[in-house]
């Protein structure tokens, strides 16, 4: 046994006697793309808002504030779902993202936020985790869409067209207002938030 | 020689009993309109208007914005209204009209300070608790003093309207004193109201420290009317104290409907009114 086993690797280590070095390539070629395209299907597929609502922690708490706003459901029916916000479509970023997501792997397994109770005494934390996020990087997924330097504020109302103005002499981000804007917002939120 | 004299001075003295009333009420058939919306404006005292996490718009006050500044639009109202009628900001229960605009005229003299207002109360409010007035019609003035701490930042009464009466502890707002009427903390407001009970005195009153519905020094009057639910009540009122010529007063509009009381009245935001200045309402010079 530990014969065919020392065969086996040492057959890996040994140079080819059958197949030649183009056959080799090719077909390690062809395979890597069917694999990257494997990996790239599963993780693309924990990025779909079906994925995410698998979890009844997200089900049945921040889906449901989600489905009251416009980013579910609007006149053009272009919306924006759990990942738009939450995962970078930028690969790198999206990788790093997708490793730290891991730990929430462990939460669910722990339970930290299996029950209505459990989840509003930890909104808070969560939902300042997001907009830290958010932040460092220059509100990047709300920009994936809406393109701060190709929005037409003269078409505005002044409600939206002075902050937006005000946003851009403050040089603030995105998130730095429109928190809440998907989510409802946690009701101890701490002055100190606030910046000016 | 005498009779002449007798009979001038007899005219005069009728003339200077009857001009107070006569030659005081400007012709509102040439006075200018200005619709100003009022709405229900639910449980948002100044405290939340202040708090940047409630009211993003806070950033803008801060920055020497007014209310109407962003949430006056073409003469109508930019507010979500569908959050003002939630449960959220309104725990206990909306209007079925959360807003309908109120027609104002204003005009002065040497003297006096004119205001009419023209409205159609909606019914269908929420609450019900003044049972002797189907209407009250209320106006409020902020004097210099009026000023709001926004971390350190100061926001004028210009800005706000009544708003700095507004309070999150004021008797009818959820869990606050029952005793606890409005309030500024600092300046003053003075206060005018119509309550549409038969025979009802108009109010002559004050905001300061607590709201006083008499004791006040303007001489106010008000008449008012209802023509198949249309109101119109005038106030006529001294030039003194807060509203003086020559100045750009803060003033807010506020009407309870169907017998409403306490915080259940639609409110206008701040407006200024110029009288002989410039404002957001210019009183026409009589």
């Amino acid at each position: 046994m530990s014969d065919n086993q020392g065969g086996f690797f040492a057959n890996l280590r040994r140079p080819s006697v059958k197949y030649s070095l183009l056959t080799l390539l090719v077909v390690g070629f062809a395979a890597g793309v069917v694999f990257w395209g494997g990996f790239n299907t599963v993780l693309e597929a924990t990025n779909t808002e079906k994925f995410c609502i698998s979890c009844h922690e997200m089900r049945d708490n921040v889906y449901v504030e989600y489905k009251e706003t416009i980013h579910y459901t609007n006149r053009t029916g272009v919306r924006a779902v759990c990942s738009d916000c939450h995962v970078p479509k930028d690969w790198t970023y999206k990788m790093i993202r997708k490793i730290q997501a891991s730990k929430e792997v462990y939460g669910k397994i722990m339970g930290t936020i299996d029950t209505k109770e459990k989840f509003e005494a930890n909104r808070l934390r969560l939902a300042q985790n997001e907009w830290a996020r958010m932040k460092a990087a220059d509100s990047r997924e709300c920009r994936n869409c809406h393109s701060f330097d190709y929005m037409n504020i003269e078409k505005q109302k002044a409600r939206a067209a002075k902050m937006h103005k005000i946003a851009l002499d403050d040089k603030k981000t995105c998130i730095d207002c429109h928190k809440g804007i998907a989510h409802h917002k946690p009701k101890n939120m701490p002055e100190d938030d606030e910046d000016e | 020689m005498k009779k002449s004299i007798l009979s001038l001075s007899v005219m005069g003295a009728v003339l200077a009993l009857g001009s107070s009333a006569a030659f005081a009420a400007p012709d509102w058939s040439k006075v200018p309109k200005r619709d100003v919306q009022v709405f229900h404006a639910g449980v948002t005292p100044i405290e939340w208007v202040l708090k940047k996490s409630d009211h993003s718009g806070r950033t803008g006050l801060v920055k020497g914005e007014s209310c109407v500044g962003c949430h006056e639009e073409k003469g109508g109202l930019n507010f979500e209204m569908k959050k003002l009628s939630g449960k959220e900001i309104e725990p206990a229960g909306a209007p079925k009209t959360m807003n309908f605009p109120v027609a104002v005229q204003t005009a002065y003299d040497a003297s006096n300070l004119y205001v009419r207002l023209t409205f159609k109360a909606p019914a269908g409010g929420f609450d019900h608790g003044d049972k002797e007035n189907d209407v009250k019609a209320t106006v409020m003035f902020a004097n210099d003093q009026v000023t709001l701490d926004a971390g350190g930042k100061p926001v004028a009464a210009a800005q706000v309207g009544c708003w700095a009466t507004c309070h999150t502890d004021a008797r009818t707002m959820p869990g606050a004193d029952d005793k606890k009427t409005k309030y500024s903390k600092t300046g003053a407001y003075e206060l005018m109201q119509w309550k549409s009970a038969k025979g009802a005195k108009a109010v002559d009153g004050s905001v300061s420290d607590s709201r006083k519905m008499e004791g006040g020094t303007a001489g106010v009057t008000a008449t008012g009317e209802n023509k198949g639910g249309e109101y119109t009540v005038t106030f006529t009122r001294k030039l003194a104290g807060a509203v003086a010529a020559g100045k750009a007063v803060p003033m807010g509009i506020a009407i309870h409907a169907d017998k409403a009381s306490g915080r259940f009245h639609h409110v206008s935001m701040g407006y200024t009114l110029g009288i002989g200045a410039d404002g957001d309402i210019k009183a026409a010079k009589q």
